[in-house]
């Protein structure tokens, strides 16, 4: 079982330190999106990555549309993680979507989790009400319209490597080494699921400390939905991020970094 | 040679070559970003094609020129992908011109790295897409037509009765329908050869894979009778079916097959065949019989005082009755089937029609006939039939239960109908036996003993029953007796 979920997750653990670190990538990306910070952390902490099923080097064979129509699917993914690492009192820093896999994890079970570090959370990406979540339902058919007709392009650049092509390895390295190589049909049931939930009733429930990175200029997740976040969580600290976008631990990983530092040595 | 040294001066080479030119004017827009997604530089173009001056778009992020969903994806995919892996080959992107209109490029891109190896900025090629989008609509539509045509396929596959399945050119099997999981109960995915080869009769084996073979080989359609496992390990019959598919080009691309179970069909001409058996057996008993009395008439017909001529008149008749009455049976049972009978109804007292019939009986065997019950019971039925059937329950229970000199008919009124029993102390029947024994052509076979007749007695009773709106049934205990009972509606 611990086997096959380390196989199936592609998980890595690497570094030093005694206390756990594990980074969850976001939707649309994989594990390596870490890779500019997570070397900052590996002299102090033990780091764990890994790969949601049907993401990255995850073993797509175990994906089951089912299972993942809703991000209880992912939690459990998560959870299995844990379990298969025997995990407890972890450090979680969760992206985008992973920050509401890691707050439903850690609802269910708080001794799991020591922190949760959100980067650019949102419960909800649905305006509704009063509540002003950033989208309309039509952006966001008109992003699955996108990711449809990108499907073309990126089966174009991976169908070679995943034809198996041995006279040309460099193409399976490109699709080992490629960041957001997800399988494009994953890809689309991810994003419904991810971009249709609503965790806002969840925040409540939250027994962990917490922390929200918000981004300046974050079209996926604006400051009012980070400020929602902090508002109805209890036990959330805000930082303002000079970083722009959606991604800071890519675009800026110096300051992402320092920010999280921050936090850790405070708490 | 000479003509390309006259022009290879360097001064003219050079001449020929206006970066800025090359760089405004290229066949393809260009715009450089910073790694915020701020728009840097960008070329004519790439203006034109939007209808923007430079000074509104400089200092500008280049999402404002996505829609909604385009800006998602590029915060999602396109920066990352170029921060992370220095290069995004072809996404499709809709960009928005100034007055409001789209249109599709194709997104190429490269960064430039400082000394440290970060980004300083990200360079884009747009080239314009509008005829490969067309044909991506086109194909994306395509493939969602596919696929909903598959999953109607997949569902009428699934829905037929028979097993269906696909088979490559050279008979290796390739897809098989629900029902084919369902009647083996087989939870393999895709099973090998070895599992259905497995499920025929080992007596048809041989002839099936010499005719698949035969088929493959001539490319001819396949048909052929076999009998498959079932699940309780006993064979059912099958008609096997497989023709090919042809492509225009004339090859066999695959084989389309079908199973259909034919077992009752096959069992139902066995049993006519058997019944043909007995029948003619049954008819040719008494007509030997009055071939010979007709020899013996023949043989005495110049003396007509002959004292044996009575005797033999009457033996003669008693045949001819028999005769008749398997004729009879005959016509009444293909009457019955085709549903031509007709009822002519009348208040009738069940008790008194039954004392008729049962004197009849009494008087023509050495039975003890015991009728009891409500004497006034009456029904609207067919006297004559209703007598039929009495008379039929009666005769069998004579036939089947030869030793046992007692027969009771009981008469008991029921709610809404009036029930009729007639109770033999004979052997009894085999309970697996009961549910068949109004079946056509059915008959009791007891430890190897055949009994003589034609096994319809009992089916056209149940179809004249039936008719009345009525129920017929049989119970037993195997060496304490039978029931035969039947219950006429109150009206």
């Amino acid at each position: 079982m611990a086997n096959d979920v380390i196989k199936r997750n592609h998980v890595n653990i690497i570094g030093n330190g005694q206390q756990v670190m594990l980074f969850a990538h976001g939707f649309g990306c994989d594990q390596n999106a870490w890779k500019f910070i997570v070397d900052a952390f590996t002299d102090d902490y033990k780091v764990v990555l890994f790969d949601y099923t049907g993401s990255g080097n995850s073993d797509i064979t175990q994906y089951d549309r089912i299972k993942y129509s809703t991000l209880d699917g992912y939690v459990q993914d998560l959870l299995e993680v844990y379990e298969s690492l025997s995990l407890r009192e972890v450090i979680f820093v969760g992206h985008s979507v992973s920050s509401m896999v890691g707050l439903l994890a850690a609802n269910h079970y708080p001794d799991y989790f020591s922190k949760l570090i959100f980067i650019g959370p949102s419960p909800r990406y649905l305006n509704e009400g009063a509540y002003n979540g950033g989208f309309e339902k039509k952006d966001l058919e008109d992003l699955f319209d996108f990711m449809d007709s990108n499907y073309l392009g990126w089966s174009s650049a991976l169908a070679p490597a995943i034809m198996g092509n041995a006279d040309r390895p460099e193409l399976g390295e490109f699709l080992t080494g490629s960041f957001c190589a997800t399988d494009p049909d994953v890809a689309r049931d991810f994003a419904r699921v991810t971009f249709f939930s609503d965790n806002r009733a969840d925040l409540a429930k939250s027994k962990v400390e917490s922390l929200t990175l918000q981004c300046a200029d974050d079209i996926i997740a604006p400051t009012i939905v980070g400020k929602y976040v902090h508002e109805n969580t209890p036990g959330n600290e805000f930082v303002q991020l000079n970083a722009k976008g959606h991604c800071p631990h890519i675009s800026e990983p110096e300051e992402t970094i320092a920010a999280i530092k921050r936090y850790l040595l405070k708490n | 040679m000479d003509e390309l040294s006259a022009y290879g001066h360097q001064e003219f080479l050079s001449s020929l070559i206006d970066v800025a030119e090359l760089y405004n004017n290229a066949p393809c827009g260009y715009c450089s970003i910073s790694p915020n997604g701020i728009i840097l530089k960008i070329n004519h173009t790439l203006l034109n094609w939007l209808g923007y001056r430079e000074d509104e778009l400089i200092g500008q992020k280049f999402s404002v020129l996505l829609s909604k969903g385009g800006q998602m994806h590029f915060e999602m995919f396109f920066l990352p992908l170029a921060s992370v892996e220095h290069s995004v080959k072809e996404m499709s992107y809709e960009i928005n011109r100034k007055d409001g209109s789209s249109h599709p490029v194709l997104l190429n891109a490269s960064v430039k790295l400082d000394d440290h190896q970060r980004i300083t900025a990200i360079n884009t090629v747009l080239t314009d897409n509008s005829a490969r989008r067309q044909y991506e609509k086109d194909l994306i539509r395509s493939r969602q037509m596919a696929e909903s045509e598959r999953k109607r396929l997949q569902f009428m596959a699934d829905f037929i009765p028979e097993i269906i399945f696909t088979a490559t050119a050279k008979g290796k099997i390739d897809y098989l329908n629900a029902r084919f999981f369902e009647y083996f109960k087989c939870d393999i995915k895709i099973p090998g050869s070895a599992f259905i080869l497995s499920q025929f009769h080992p007596e048809d084996l041989k002839m099936l894979l010499k005719t698949w073979q035969e088929s493959i080989n001539l490319g001819k359609d396949l048909q052929v009778e076999i009998r498959l496992k079932n699940f309780s390990g006993g064979y059912e019959w099958h008609l096997l079916k497989a023709a090919k598919f042809i492509t225009e080009g004339g090859e066999i691309a695959n084989w389309f097959g079908s199973c259909a179970n034919i077992n009752d069909h096959v069992n139902a001409l066995k049993k006519k065949d058997e019944f043909i058996d007995i029948a003619s057996h049954e008819l040719k008993t008494p007509i030997t019989s009055l071939k010979a009395i007709l020899q013996l008439l023949d043989r005495v017909k110049a003396d007509p005082g002959n004292r044996m001529i009575p005797s033999l008149i009457e033996k003669a008749n008693k045949n001819l009755r028999k005769v008749n009455i398997l004729v009879d049976d005959l016509l009444n049972a293909s009457q019955l089937a085709q549903g031509h009978l007709q009822l002519n109804k009348v208040q009738v007292n069940l008790f008194e029609l039954i004392g008729d019939c049962v004197h009849h009986i009494r008087m023509e065997n050495n039975y003890e006939i015991l009728t009891e019950g409500d004497k006034d019971a009456t029904v609207v039925a067919d006297e004559g039939r209703i007598e039929q059937v009495v008379t039929n329950f009666i005769s069998n229970a004579i036939k089947y239960a030869p030793d046992s000199k007692k027969i009771r008919v009981k008469i008991c009124r029921l709610a809404t109908s009036i029930r009729t029993e007639v109770i033999d102390f004979g052997q009894g029947i085999a309970a697996e036996k009961i549910p068949f024994l109004f079946d056509r052509y059915y008959q009791v076979e007891n430890k190897g003993v055949k009994y003589t007749g034609l096994g319809l007695g009992l089916f056209i009773c149940s179809e004249i029953i039936k008719k009345h709106g009525g129920k017929i049934g049989a119970e037993s205990i195997q060496g304490e007796g039978s029931t035969f009972w039947f219950e006429l509606p109150i009206q």
